[in-house]
């Protein structure tokens, strides 16, 4: 059922087993696990159905760091979240990615990547995506004409991506949600504070404000955050009326270690002429393309070079072009353009700007554009501005920031492609001018992929992070959280099949506690 | 002139001029100047492409900005492989690579860039 919390009388008191905070790709991922079960959900959404400006403003926010794309326009606030606009990709972390480095401070997971395996699997169908099959050789067996590059397997491979249609969560799970008896979904229902026990031992209840004044109460046995990692962690810090520095942050870890994917041009790939035909894998044209390929080094590089995990994909392009980072081309207002285009059915030439699809042909010269880890930093971080906005929340304040881990993994990389590629007879590779440097700054065209991760950490110690092996937050008993911000590290891959996968586990664990 | 007779003329020039020392250093004193001035790169990047990197790698090792000291270095190679395709792939393969002008080319390519370069000066 659906309710507009701005329909209800000032002072409601809204009770359930279990209440989820957010309806993005998580939260609504984990409300349809519980379709059915005798226990009673709730599932807050702070917008409405659709877009609403107004809404939108909320998480408007300050960036002192490194330049960052506007916060409001990087995350969308209504039912549906995010994926109201993201673009489908879809790819598993790896087995290093999970694994404690050496030379990658504060990494290593509590779980292990197989632990996630039945998981991913359960997300698949959930994201619209194929079998859950990340291999070239699977998709080469479905698609002969899908051929890999033929690389030394110790030094590169070819990692697979899935592309979902997108789903739009809100529009695809909008009658479930809606027509399930036991989950009520109210929208326009900010949660602004999260109230604790007297003891600090567990969370007793929830603010809940409306743009035009009211204020609810939420109550619940277990309560999930399913925010995104900068609200969640914004959420955390200003519940800070019984404990000045917010909940879930005794040891100060509370919306530190935020990361994004860098996600920016590195070079070029001027393919021998023989290969030239043997593309296909990949290519991607948007909407059309189920799976393709990106370059990625082997683990075993990676150990030996010290250096963090990427990818690499190839773009069609000419010598003389100048490709864009994702910040650049996907401006707010093109962001904004298509979002209208697609809430009209896709009626109409879509909105100037969007990437081309693939020329026809086989492309000899591609942009090789990277999408790369970024090291766990303590110093990168989500803090709270003096600035409220129109609920009288402190707005959220980011403090991106890169080490020089994150550079060199940059160009050593490109290198190692380079030679691989060259020796493999594929063809030769060009590192951009920028990335040749021997410096730690980053150009201007620096990007991320609006991939907020990391501000509320996986940790067994609750010194070293936020949320246990199971996302319940240290120290209170029914406090968890869903989503990304609960990475410790965030590999390559794009991370919502991750968040969702992760907040699958996180609704088995909840049904075996809720019994 | 095309580029093509051009390196040809410039390349019987260079020959004549090569030392007996550059020559004996080589065990395969048959392998022409002018094909050792056509890096594989060419058709895949380019002339211009091909030559700034060659100025570049003759700016970064001074005592190979000549052809006889370019012809030698490239011929040099033990084992020497069943083609100069076969020599770059054994740079790649050993790490024998730098990077010029942005490319990471082996080491092979880079001395035939740069012939390429001087040839066509």
């Amino acid at each position: 059922m659906h309710i507009d919390a701005r329909t209800l009388p000032n002072g409601s008191v809204l009770e359930a087993d279990l209440c989820i905070v957010g309806a993005g790709a998580a939260g609504i991922s984990m409300a349809l696990e519980w379709i059915g079960s005798r226990h009673k959900v709730l599932l807050l959404e702070g917008g409405g159905l659709d877009y609403e400006a107004a809404m939108q403003d909320l998480y408007r926010g300050e960036s002192v760091g490194l330049p960052y794309y506007p916060l409001q326009a990087a995350r969308l606030h209504y039912f549906g979240g995010t994926t109201g606009h993201w673009a489908g990709f879809c790819s598993t972390l790896d087995p290093i990615d999970f694994e404690k480095r050496a030379w990658v401070p504060h990494s290593g997971w509590p779980i292990r990547r197989e632990e996630l395996d039945p998981f991913y699997a359960r997300a698949q169908p959930l994201l619209e995506l194929g079998p859950y099959e990340y291999g070239a050789g699977d998709w080469q067996r479905r698609d002969p004409t899908l051929i890999p590059l033929p690389l030394d397997p110790r030094v590169m491979w070819t990692k697979m991506w899935q592309f979902s249609p997108p789903t739009r969560f809100g529009a695809r799970y909008r009658p479930a949600v809606i027509g399930a008896p036991n989950v009520h979904l109210y929208t326009h229902a900010n949660v602004c504070e999260l109230e604790p026990n007297e003891s600090l031992r567990s969370i007793e209840g929830l603010r809940v404000r409306t743009l035009d004044g009211k204020e609810h109460r939420a109550l619940a046995r277990h309560y999930v955050l399913a925010c995104c990692s900068i609200q969640n962690a914004r959420l955390l810090l200003a519940s800070n009326r019984r404990t000045p520095t917010g909940l879930g942050n005794a040891y100060d870890l509370v919306g530190r270690f935020f990361m994004e994917h860098i996600e920016m041009p590195g070079g070029h790939l001027a393919l021998a002429p023989s290969r030239a035909m043997n593309t296909k894998m990949y290519a991607m044209e948007f909407g059309q393309t189920k799976a393709r390929g990106e370059l990625a080094l082997s683990a075993a590089v990676q150990r030996e070079r010290r250096i963090l995990n990427g990818t690499v994909s190839l773009e069609p392009g000419a010598p003389d072009e100048v490709a864009k980072s994702t910040f650049e081309w996907a401006t707010p207002e093109l962001l904004a353009a298509f979002r209208e285009w697609e809430a009209h059915g896709r009626t109409g030439p879509p909105p100037a700007g969007l990437p081309a699809p693939p020329p026809p042909g086989s492309p000899l010269f591609f942009h090789l554009v990277t999408r790369q880890e970024q090291a766990p930093n303590p110093d990168s971080r989500v803090l709270l501005s003096t600035e409220r906005d129109a609920l009288g929340m402190p707005r959220a304040k980011l403090d991106w920031r890169l080490t020089a881990l994150e550079r060199r993994s940059f160009r050593v990389r490109y290198e190692v492609m380079g030679r691989e590629l060259g020796r493999s007879g594929a063809g030769r590779v060009q590192l951009l001018d920028w990335v040749t440097r021997d410096e730690d700054t980053w150009p201007s065209t620096l990007s991320g992929g609006w991939h907020h991760m990391g501000t509320t950490r996986m940790h067994e110690n609750p010194r070293l992070g936020v949320v246990d092996a199971n996302c319940r937050v240290h120290g209170l008993g029914n406090l968890y959280v869903a989503g990304a911000s609960v990475y410790p590290t965030g590999g390559a891959a794009n991370p919502t099949l991750t968040l969702v996968a992760v907040s699958l586990r996180l609704s088995d664990h909840l049904k075996r506690t809720l019994g | 002139m095309n580029r093509r007779r051009f390196l040809g003329v410039s390349a019987a020039s260079a020959l004549a001029g090569l030392t007996g020392s550059a020559r004996g250093a080589s065990a395969n004193a048959a392998v022409d100047l002018l094909t050792l001035a056509q890096p594989d790169l060419l058709p895949l990047i380019g002339p211009q492409a091909v030559r700034k990197i060659g100025l570049r790698y003759r700016a970064l090792v001074p005592s190979e900005n000549d052809v006889h000291a370019l012809y030698a270095a490239i011929l040099a190679a033990r084992p020497w492989p069943p083609s100069i395709a076969g020599l770059v792939e054994q740079d790649f393969a050993v790490g024998r690579t730098m990077v010029l002008q942005g490319w990471v080319v082996s080491v092979t390519e880079a001395r035939q860039s740069a012939l390429f370069s001087l040839l066509s000066d």
